[in-house]
């Protein structure tokens, strides 16, 4: 691999990590460069971060929870007593 | 400065574990059936959270509150009850696809495993429960780690620092996790979602 230049599985892997972290200037340049060359990189990052948009909307739709489910009195004094039994 | 539970059980009552359940029970609960949707399961989950904490309590440094660390146990049982459901429905079919990353490029770095087109609205795919049964059937085909590391970031929204605090392992070493695990998924939700959801509209 060229200094210079990135291939695919380079491509794949820092747009990944671009996730995750902030990526120096020069790298997110070289990898900006190949995506305007190859299609399958480009469809790659969409998707990862297509698969991210839909985790995502996955987690705030169950961060926000009914707030009229509540534990049963039964489920209450079960979990008390395993608590107790198990206390030293 | 940090406390220990031992210090201040006494003169905290949210570290008094009969307190718990009173205090914490219902918003864990609910916490726990949003994500799981069987309300005996999430009570068997916030009961294992509880003796876990209270397991767990001298390690507790007080860096957060009584709250976010019990729920953050929680996550972690959800994430692993998840994990062990899946993977008892799970056949071999996943066997097809390339468990390493080399398997997807040529050896001058190319793509070898091309990524297909998805002519997919995400907005649509998110309304159809089945797509997510099919990333958590592909989430419990990824090595343990792998697998968890995936869930804790994008499904519970972990930064790289609390990934690497709670799996005991380096950024570097997340981030590899992290491209495995979506290397993986893309080209499973390929072949186990988007392929056939194109061959049941055509």
């Amino acid at each position: 691999m060229s200094h210079w230049m990135f291939n695919c599985k380079e491509v794949s892997r820092r747009v990944s990590e671009s996730m995750d972290r902030n990526l120096p200037l020069y790298h997110r340049m070289l990898i900006w460069m190949h995506l305007l060359m190859c299609k399958y990189c480009t469809r790659f990052r969409r998707q990862v971060k297509m698969l991210r948009e839909l985790c995502t909307s996955h987690r705030l739709d169950e961060n926000s929870p009914d707030p009229d489910v509540t534990l049963s009195s039964d489920a209450c004094g079960r979990i008390r007593e395993a608590l107790k039994s198990s206390s030293p | 400065m940090t406390q220990t539970a031992e210090n201040f059980s006494v003169a905290d009552p949210d570290l008094d574990p009969e307190t718990w359940v009173d205090r914490y029970g219902d918003y864990l609960y609910r916490f726990a059936v949003a994500r799981i949707k069987d309300q005996a399961v999430a009570e068997d989950l916030v009961q294992e959270t509880f003796l876990a904490a209270l397991r767990g309590r001298k390690s507790f440094k007080g860096r957060s509150t009584v709250k976010t660390w019990l729920s953050a146990i929680l996550k972690h049982k959800i994430v692993d009850y998840l994990r062990k459901k899946y993977r008892e429905q799970t056949t071999s079919d996943t066997d097809t696809i390339t468990d390493t990353v080399d398997g997807f490029f040529h050896k001058n770095g190319s793509w070898k495993i091309r990524p297909e087109q998805w002519n997919l609205d995400p907005s649509k795919i998110y309304e159809q429960r089945e797509f997510m049964d099919t990333l958590f059937k592909c989430l419990a085909e990824l090595p343990d780690r792998q697998s968890k590391a995936f869930m804790l970031r994008e499904l519970e929204g972990y930064s790289t620092k609390e990934i690497c605090n709670a799996l005991g392992i380096s950024p570097t070493n997340s981030w590899v996790m992290l491209y495995r695990a979506r290397m993986f998924l893309r080209r499973c939700l390929e072949i186990f979602w988007f392929n056939k959801t194109k061959e049941e509209n055509s």
